[in-house]
């Protein structure tokens, strides 16, 4: 079995590693130090198994663990805590494995024995329940077998089309399976709908334009496109951006 | 008894002392004392006019209608009297129940004149020959009861409020002590260096030991300054072994005096915020800078952490148990003199302490 270690606290990784060590079938095939570099590093090792610690700089292990989801052959995650009550609630409502620290060597070993892939829709329901309120600091992309991560921060705009929303960022244009209504829920207020099919962020938007036949368009930095403004959203528009 | 429905729950102040005489529970405790009243009243009397029982019944009718008028009006007027000072509140009240027993006395020998002027049976005697005498007797009546019924609220209520206030202090006193998020990962941090280091791992089962002796302590001690930085120094200490080069701490207390006494456990649960919010969210870690000056007769401390720029959404909440809990502590040992202020522009997130030097001596002395 092959396992990712993933904790930003060096004693942490270290007692794990240890573990690991006295169960035969395991062999580490990596560490990472938050949730960014093990979705980095998963692409690259495909791990079984990733030792997932819950609160961490950066990416948490709860939104890591979602990105990881996105993969064709996505891992099977243990989440790893210390004290963490509404994580710990999450994961018995929907029977997905924990560890607590410090970790016991024979619970580790029993927990792997029984680990399990979680599906997307429990992954989205765990983070919902373990950290309401809080929304993820990327998206992921699929692209070769492996992920990419956005920074929220860099996206533009989201546009929907029939069946993919394509997420405008500083680095180009993905594709993502996800939908307007969840992402605009999501990332509210930060994001606002300025049509029935787009979602813009409101600190990049440049300016906004009114046309001669009375129809609104928003600029977004650095880009030269024109985003058509819905008449019955006009003013909402409006009053964020001078808001 | 009708009361007006807006006002029952949201108008009146939940500290005023004085119930709620629109509720069941304080028209059932007016009935009782007006019957009270009139048992002794009766009681009291050299010659009992038709015997006992019937005196009783008579005076009975005559307390429960100034009673319960009573408890309308103070239900109606609460509101207002909540707004007042105590000692205003107080006054008015007094006030008020004399007029409501004047009015009604005025009117009892009324009606008696009115219908039963002339006749001197046994109907008539019910009511009162005399007028002034009647008057002034129920007044001074009136007085003394009242006054004595107000006293017992207030002292009730001051009562029930330093029973909560404890509670509550301790409460939160145990709710900022060592998060157990701190324990379990020292835990944690321990048993992973018992191996590979058992010397650290011994020092940090010393540290955890000392912390936990110190936030075990009576809060309402004060400790030399020295002692209280030691403290902050162990936590220091074990959220060094785990977190490594993310956490930096610098100390800028050389020219505070050491020996003057402080509250014990404001620096330390400060600190831990400082770590808990500031330092570990970041993945580069940053650096806690402990500063302290001493400004004429007061003493300054503050803890500064970096603050990672959040996108809105996500918020941190927790830290206030702590701050409310030390700030209701330096209240207690200082009462008003002492201050914790918060400033936490321009991407820095600074605590503030000042509290009174001298008098931190003077209070331990005492």
């Amino acid at each position: 079995m092959r396992i990712l270690i993933v904790d930003d606290e060096p004693p942490a990784r270290e007692r794990m590693r240890r573990l690991l060590e006295d169960i035969a079938s395991c062999e580490l095939v990596g560490e990472a130090g938050n949730g960014a570099e093990a979705i980095a590093l998963a692409g690259r090792v495909g791990p079984d198994v990733v030792l997932m610690d819950i609160r961490m700089p950066g990416m948490d292990g709860v939104e890591a663990a979602r990105h990881l989801g996105q993969l064709d052959e996505p891992p099977a995650v243990i989440f790893v805590t210390a004290y963490d009550e509404y994580a710990l609630r999450a994961f018995d409502t929907h029977a997905v494995g924990y560890l607590l620290k410090p970790v016991r060597r024979e619970k580790l070993a029993d927990t792997l024995a029984r680990a399990t892939r979680l599906t997307r829709p429990q992954l989205a329901a765990i983070a919902a329940a373990a950290q309401p309120r809080q929304r993820r600091t990327h998206l992921s992309v699929r692209s070769r077998g492996e992920l990419r991560l956005i920074p929220i921060e860099e996206v533009l705009y989201f546009i929907a089309d029939q069946k993919y929303v394509t997420v405008r960022h500083h680095s180009g244009e993905d594709l993502i399976e996800e939908s307007l209504k969840s992402l605009e829920e999501e990332f509210d207020p930060d994001f606002l709908r300025i049509h029935r099919n787009s979602l813009v962020a409101v600190r990049q938007i440049a300016s906004i334009e009114r046309s001669s036949e009375g129809q609104y368009t928003v600029r977004m930095r650095g880009l030269d496109v024109d985003l058509p403004v819905s008449r019955r959203l006009a003013t909402e528009v409006l009053r964020r951006f001078r808001g | 008894m009708n009361r007006p429905a807006s006002e029952t729950s949201s108008a009146p102040a939940p500290s005023f002392y004085l119930p709620d005489f629109c509720a069941t529970q304080s028209v059932l405790a007016v009935v009782l004392i007006a019957e009270l009243v009139a048992i002794v009243l009766t009681l009291a009397r050299e010659e009992l006019r038709h015997g006992f029982w019937i005196d009783l019944a008579r005076t009975s009718l005559f307390l429960l209608w100034i009673s319960l008028s009573s408890a309308t009006v103070m239900c109606y007027s609460r509101p207002a009297l909540a707004r007042m000072s105590v000692q205003r509140a107080s006054a008015v009240s007094l006030a008020l129940l004399i007029t409501v027993t004047l009015i009604i006395s005025e009117v009892t020998f009324w009606l008696g004149q009115r219908w039963f002027g002339g006749l001197q049976s046994s109907v008539g005697s019910l009511f009162p020959a005399n007028h002034l005498t009647f008057l002034l007797r129920n007044l001074v009546i009136a007085f003394i009861v009242s006054a004595l019924a107000l006293r017992y609220f207030y002292i009730a209520h001051e009562w029930r409020r330093t029973v909560e206030s404890r509670a509550r202090l301790r409460i939160d006193a145990l709710q900022a002590r060592i998060r157990p998020h701190f324990l379990f990962n020292s835990m944690n941090t321990i048993a992973s260096l018992t191996r590979s280091n058992p010397e650290l791992a011994e020092e940090a089962v010393e540290d955890l030991a000392d912390l936990f002796r110190a936030n075990l302590r009576e809060t309402r001690i004060q400790i030399p300054l020295k002692e209280e930085l030691e403290v902050a120094r162990l936590y220091q200490r074990i959220e060094e072994l785990r977190l490594g080069p993310r956490l930096k701490v610098k100390w800028n207390v050389q020219a505070l005096p050491m020996e003057t006494l402080v509250p014990s456990l404001v620096v330390q649960p400060l600190l831990e915020n400082a770590i808990y919010h500031g330092i570990e969210p970041l993945p580069d870690g940053g650096t806690v800078t402990i500063s302290g000056a001493r400004n004429g007769d007061s003493l300054e401390l503050a803890i500064s952490n970096p603050v990672r720029q959040e996108p809105s959404g996500n918020t941190h909440s927790g830290n206030r148990i702590a701050l409310d809990n030390i700030r209701e502590r330096l209240e207690l040992a200082y009462h008003g003199r002492a201050r914790l202020d918060i400033d936490d522009r321009g991407g820095e997130y600074v605590v503030r302490l000042t509290f009174p030097l001298k008098q931190s001596a003077l209070d331990a002395a005492q």
